[in-house]
């Protein structure tokens, strides 16, 4: 009731200051009238902490989406796992349709890479705790997805790629679209991205046993490492397997198939 | 480091300009409140008017002059009181010719000098009249009948009011640039009858400004200013303690640069204008006798400049890695079209918030100019036109100023 009233008052103010604005010419005087400065700063006040507001309440609603997700993934990868050690009561079918599909994890890596170029401190270590575990996903299903392979004669394919965002990998910009545009050409082959400075003791543990060296950006294909921007061609080259893969039947594949 | 002082800084700018944003908002709001307590006689008896002679001083001006005489010769004001005083500043082309074929007319002298510049054009023509006020009317601009009673009205009432600036609008805008300035012309509505309510007028602009006579023989006449007679001539009048109101009732259509090469010649030549004469005038920057002019106005008319290069370079700067990356992705994965929308990926920074405060503060301000101005109450057509480039051709004329000001190399009119 109150603030309509406030409302009512300004906006009164503000048609009689139009009206009467136009037709008086000013009479200008040069007192200086403190409480207009105040007012003026209140407002301006208002303005920031509301779009502050605004904005770090977007940023949580951000940072839950992407849990959510996360969670979601780790059910599954939980429950693929479960069902893997159950194996003897399931067929192979079941697994391999349970298992987690390259997009959700490519989403996701979309997703993360995009709050981190987004920046904001306050948000910043929010985002390394998501990334942290979205490397921890990774992984396990990049260990899953192995063994479920071996035991039900799939041949899943797999890209693990390493790569800095500190500014010492000029390349790694071009490799991350290339690996993009391969995902996008075969969408069930698997690649994971690791950023390599993160503090994962699984993820170091992994460059450890792989012996990965800091030469990035770095891909580790059927257990070999190459160093160095490897274009599309290479890859396929490197990757023999790529090709049987199933094609993505996009507008865009078929456009280029012609 | 020097990536995260930048983003400080820039929301110390953003919240300085929107700071006076808001200012002006308010003190806009307070002017209307502000109980009058002199009644304006807008209806002043012929025989109290006082005296007023109106010089258009022009060079190479033969296609405007013509409506611009006629629009004097329409004002609504006794013929024994009007001069209308036609300098032609050493013409080449057929401006005094045209100007004679109108001498006829009892109220119109045209005299021919050698040329010399605007200022010398109004002191050949103060030296010449015994009017008790005294303006100017650009050849390219045109003045509505009633304007001169507006004008006079507000003089009669204040003794200590030493200038009155009418409301400006745009002669018939044609080009797509013309039709951005119109709404920036609106906003100026806005800004000059605020800054007169605030008592800091600080320009007192060709079409149609009148001054007291007295006061500006007081001042010793015009002055070259550094191609800103205008700005000059009101800084100096502020100096002296009188007042510069405003009356956008008083309306004066004026031409516009068609071109931008036009248009950034005319802008360099104000802010280089500006930053001159904000030199010579220094003593005035931040001092409190002055009142608001001092403490808030000028200061932030100079700060602006520097606001304006500083998000300029900034959204350069950003431009530029995004198109490096647009590059890289491209060189990749071709050119890739991808419509869907996706709301996790709209930009809600609070960068972003203020910006969308910022310009929904403009648009606000534009209608409040528009409805000074014209009485309507509405965002002009080109509105959109004008937010999404005009704040991108602004700091063009800013920088190219700023580096004339600083290698103090002159400026030409034309």
């Amino acid at each position: 009731m109150h603030a309509r009233h406030d409302a009512f008052l300004l906006r009164h103010a503000i048609l009689a200051a139009m009206s009467e604005n136009s037709q008086d010419p000013i009479i200008a005087t040069r007192d200086v009238r403190w409480s207009t400065y105040l007012i003026a700063f209140l407002i301006t006040a208002f303005i920031f902490a509301t779009a502050l507001f605004a904005s770090s309440y977007f940023n949580s609603r951000r940072v839950a989406d992407v849990r959510a997700t996360q969670d979601e993934i780790s059910t599954d990868i939980l429950s693929l796992e479960t069902q893997f050690d159950l194996l003897q009561e399931h067929s192979c079918t079941d697994v391999a349709e349970n298992s987690i599909l390259p997009s959700a994890l490519q989403t996701l890596a979309n997703r993360l890479s995009y709050m981190e170029s987004q920046g904001g401190s306050s948000n910043q270590a929010e985002v390394t705790r998501l990334k942290r575990l979205y490397s921890l996903l990774e992984i396990k299903d990049y260990l899953l997805m192995k063994q479920v392979a071996g035991k039900c004669n799939l041949k899943p394919v797999f890209i693990l790629y390493f790569y800095s965002n500190k500014g010492d990998c000029t390349d790694c910009e071009k490799q991350g679209y290339v690996l993009t545009g391969l995902s996008q050409q075969y969408p069930q082959l698997r690649t994971y991205s690791f950023d390599y400075n993160l503090d994962v003791s699984a993820l170091q543990t992994l460059i450890a046993i792989e012996n990965i060296r800091s030469d990035l950006p770095a891909l580790l294909i059927n257990g070999k490492a190459y160093y160095g921007f490897q274009d599309q061609e290479q890859i396929e080259k490197i990757l023999p397997e790529l090709k049987n893969l199933e094609k993505a039947t996009s507008t865009k594949e078929t456009a280029k198939q012609k | 480091m020097l990536w995260e002082l930048g983003i400080s800084i820039v929301y110390v700018f953003l919240f300085i300009s929107l700071y006076y944003q808001v200012f002006m908002l308010v003190s806009f709001i307070e002017a209307g409140r502000r109980p009058r307590t002199i009644r304006l006689h807008t209806h002043t008896p012929d025989d109290d008017l006082p005296t007023t002679a109106i010089i258009v001083p022009c060079f190479n001006e033969e296609r405007g002059i013509g409506a611009t005489i006629e629009s004097l010769q329409q004002l609504n004001y006794p013929a024994d009181k009007l001069e209308i005083i036609i300098v032609d500043d050493g013409s080449t082309d057929g401006t005094l010719l045209t100007a004679e074929g109108y001498a006829d007319d009892p109220r119109i002298r045209v005299f021919h000098k050698e040329n010399g510049g605007k200022h010398t054009a109004m002191n050949y023509a103060l030296a010449r009249t015994d009017a008790a006020f005294i303006g100017c009317l650009d050849a390219d601009s045109v003045v509505a009948p009633e304007a001169l009673r507006h004008i006079v009205a507000i003089f009669i009432e204040n003794e200590k009011v030493a200038a009155v600036t009418p409301g400006i609008l745009i002669k018939k805008p044609e080009t797509m640039l013309q039709h951005m300035q119109h709404v920036e012309y609106s906003l100026s509505v806005f800004n000059r009858y605020t800054l007169a309510a605030l008592g800091s007028a600080f320009i007192t602009p060709g079409p149609f400004s009148i001054f007291r006579t007295s006061v500006v023989r007081e001042a010793g006449g015009w002055r070259h200013g550094h191609s800103t007679e205008d700005l000059e001539m009101a800084l100096r009048i502020q100096q002296q303690g009188y007042l510069i109101a405003n009356a956008p009732a008083a309306t004066v259509h004026t031409g516009t640069p068609p071109t931008l090469r036009a248009l950034i010649r005319q802008r360099i030549r104000w802010t280089y204008g500006f930053l001159r004469n904000a030199v010579e005038y220094r003593h005035m920057f931040g001092n409190a006798a002055f009142g608001n002019l001092g403490l808030i106005i000028l200061p932030m008319a100079l700060i602006s400049i520097g606001i304006g290069i500083f998000f300029f370079l900034r959204i350069l700067y950003s431009a530029s890695q995004e198109l490096l990356h647009f590059f890289v992705r491209y060189e990749v994965l071709g050119f890739e079209f991808n419509p869907s929308f996706d709301p996790f990926y709209v930009n809600t920074s609070m960068l972003w918030f203020l910006i969308y405060v910022a310009v929904a503060l403009i648009l606000v301000l534009i209608v409040f100019g528009v409805g000074l101005g014209t009485g309507k109450r509405r965002l002009p057509a080109s509105t959109p036109l004008f937010v999404a480039f005009y704040s991108f051709l602004v700091p063009l004329w800013l920088i190219m100023a700023v580096i004339r000001a600083v290698f103090k190399t002159g400026v030409r009119w034309r």
